[in-house]
């Protein structure tokens, strides 16, 4: 068991496949004070959709911007298609055939539907390094239309769409592109039902394909046994749980879950207590009426439900 | 039936508004305050029919001469700026970058450099000083409001030492009569406004038609998006701060031949810097960042000049003329926020 791990916790070992087109070892991130990953061990198959579940804070999105290039790991060590990978930039891990849906989705409403589809990645005449609008117009329609997203126009403004519609933007922008790992940053949130069917439907022909392997950040249990083949669950910043989709359930995530909750909440309140009793102790030197005190906040204790989960995404 | 399509109410708050598509004359003037230099027009229109009726001789060819050097080094110094405010950010130095080019280009021919090579090599010191301000916004994050403003004091007080406060007769132009790098570089009737417009052309085709614009617009609009998106922010805020730096040390070296002096004169250069921020504003580029017209901003330039000019065959006295600016610019300003809603409806941005 590493050493970053706390008592009683069940790490992920590290698991190899001979197919991986992606693999991470012990990679981990702090962000100043806070540790946002401490040792997470994770490959991708070719060809393979790989649920990560987990809770808010839990690391999800610092690994995904970590995969992506944006941001940087402080220690570990990560390998693409047998390379050593370790991108500076979003542009490197894009060059190594990376591309991600981010959460916020990276787009920029004050630009056209057209450009932002095209956002670093224009097409440029030569020898004038002047846009190519026309081609780009022209790709961007052939490309919503192959999702089968409606959009009014794409010589409108993001700022002008419904959230959905933007959703569908950000992911069409990546999936048109030439990346062969996708990288998928909860992009279903703001999606009503029929256009998070048509996402799923659309990541579901991805897979069929088998030329593109996918990392997929969802909540709902449904879609991940709908189009996932593996599932792995990450919790304070390790991943603790990996199974293929086939054998595992529904009822199994929901009791992992629940019973990180119950540790969370029992942590919670060791935590307090101990504060309190440490602050009784001060109080009873200083002659104060410290157990009265310490009772009373220990009660106050009780009742935050706060599960302590780390930030840092 | 175009009535009720007007009024979809399924359309969510942050979804895509309905299509209002008014017929006839309606339709062409709604396209035409749908553009974002739209309300610019309207005003400066405006302001030249009132002074054409209220003067004798403004729409002459002789007041148009008479206008163009209040005007065409403003719009110079605005259509640099508009890239830094497209991005979001200000640069309060322009007006002292203004002031110190032209003593570089002296301090450069008096050191043996011909004429237009010194023009060149003090521009680039220009974007080396705008080099500096893009650097400590973009790498140190101090706010570009503080670090211009540092900028500003310290070219001032550059510009007074090495002038030793005392007015220069610019070089070029001691001749007499007017020579050839005196008629290219500012003195010709039409050198600054041809400085202006081929500048203005090159740079809104950059704005508009190529990457470097894209990134502007995108850095200024969703900074972390177009992080997310590969855009390198750092590179692009620091070449919009030296493109910003030398249109402003070009339009300093332009008067300074124009007028064959240059006098170290911080409070008038101050005042340029007001004038060209009001000209990209009322112009139509947005202060919060991602939207911006390098057009606006010479009709934002024309319409303060217009104004001036105006003012003055009017024989309204100078104190006047900042009364009359500052409710000018309340009215643009009122317009452009009116038109805005409007365009809001039209299907275009």
């Amino acid at each position: 068991m590493p050493d970053t791990a706390y008592a009683g916790e069940q790490i992920v070992a590290l698991d190899t496949a001979d197919d991986d087109v992606l693999r991470v070892e012990h990679v981990a991130k702090r962000f100043g004070p806070t540790t946002a990953l401490r040792d997470i061990n994770l490959h991708l198959r070719k060809g393979e959709v790989l649920a990560l579940l987990g809770d808010n804070g839990a690391g999800k999105s610092t690994l995904i911007k970590i995969l992506s290039g944006f941001h940087q790991h402080d220690s570990g060590s990560m390998w693409c298609k047998g390379e050593p990978y370790a991108p500076r930039s979003v542009q490197q891990a894009r060059k190594a055939g990376i591309d991600t849906v981010f959460q916020d989705l990276a787009l920029v409403n004050q630009l056209t539907v057209f450009q932002n589809m095209f956002l670093h990645r224009e097409l440029t005449a030569k020898p004038l390094p002047l846009l190519r609008n026309r081609a780009m117009r022209k790709r961007t329609r052939a490309a919503l239309d192959d999702i089968g997203i409606q959009i009014q126009s794409i010589d409108l403004p993001v700022a002008r769409l419904s959230g959905g519609q933007r959703q569908a933007i950000a992911v069409a922008r990546v999936i048109s592109g030439e990346a062969d790992i996708i990288l998928l940053d909860e992009p279903l949130a703001a999606m009503g039902a029929k256009e998070g069917a048509q996402i799923i439907d659309l990541v579901q022909r991805l897979r069929d394909s088998g030329e593109v392997s996918i990392i997929l950040i969802v909540h709902n249990y449904i879609q991940v046994f709908q189009v996932c083949d593996r599932v792995n669950l990450i919790q304070d910043g390790v991943i603790t749980f990996d199974k293929p989709t086939s054998e595992t359930s529904v009822s199994e995530l929901n009791e992992i879950v629940v019973e990180q909750y119950r540790r969370a909440r029992l942590e919670a309140q060791r935590t307090m207590t101990a504060e309190v009793s440490v602050d009784a102790a001060r109080a009873a030197v200083a002659g104060d009426e410290g157990g009265a005190s310490a009772a009373r906040v220990n009660r106050s204790g009780s009742a935050d439900d706060s599960p302590g989960a780390a930030p840092g995404e | 039936m175009a009535a009720t399509s007007e009024t979809t109410p399924s359309a969510p708050e942050s979804g895509s508004p309905p299509k209002r598509r008014p017929a006839g004359p309606l339709a062409l003037l709604t396209r035409f305050l749908a553009l974002r230099e739209g309300s610019i027009i309207v005003v400066t229109v405006a302001a030249i029919v009132y002074f054409a009726i209220t003067t004798n001789d403004y729409l002459t060819f002789g007041n148009f001469k008479n206008l163009l050097p209040y005007f065409c080094f403003l719009g110079i110094m605005a259509i640099g700026e508009v890239f830094v405010m497209t991005l979001g950010e200000i640069d309060l130095s322009i007006g002292a970058m203004y002031l110190v080019t032209p003593f570089a280009f002296w301090k450069l021919t008096e050191a043996g450099i011909p004429l237009v090579p010194s023009v060149i090599l003090a521009i680039l010191i220009a974007g080396g000083f705008g080099a500096i301000n893009g650097f400590f916004t973009a790498w140190v994050g101090i706010p570009s409001f503080v670090a211009t403003l540092a900028m500003l004091f310290f070219l001032d007080g550059l510009a007074l030492i090495v002038s030793h406060s005392e007015q220069i007769t610019t070089p070029g132009t001691e001749i007499v009569g007017v020579p050839t790098f005196a008629q290219i570089f500012g003195a010709g009737t039409y050198s600054e406004l041809i400085w202006m417009l081929g500048l203005g052309v090159i740079l809104q085709v950059l704005l508009s038609l190529t990457r470097w614009g894209v990134y502007t617009v995108s850095a200024g609009g969703n900074r972390l998006g177009a992080a997310e998106a590969g855009v390198n922010i750092r590179l692009v805020m620091l070449r919009n701060f030296v493109l910003c730096a030398m249109c402003a040390g070009l339009a300093g070296i332009l008067e300074g031949v124009r007028t064959s002096s240059i006098t170290p004169d911080p409070s008038g250069s101050a005042q340029f810097l007001l004038y060209a921020i009001a000209a990209v504003i009322i112009g139509g580029t947005v202060m919060t960042g991602g939207e911006g017209t390098v057009i606006g901003a010479i009709l934002g330039a024309l319409f303060i000049g217009v104004l001036q000019d105006g003012l003055v065959l009017k024989s309204v006295n100078a104190n006047y003329e900042y009364l009359y600016l500052g409710i000018a610019v309340i009215i643009a300003m009122t317009i452009y926020v009116l038109v805005r809603r409007v365009r809001r409806g039209t299907g275009r941005a």
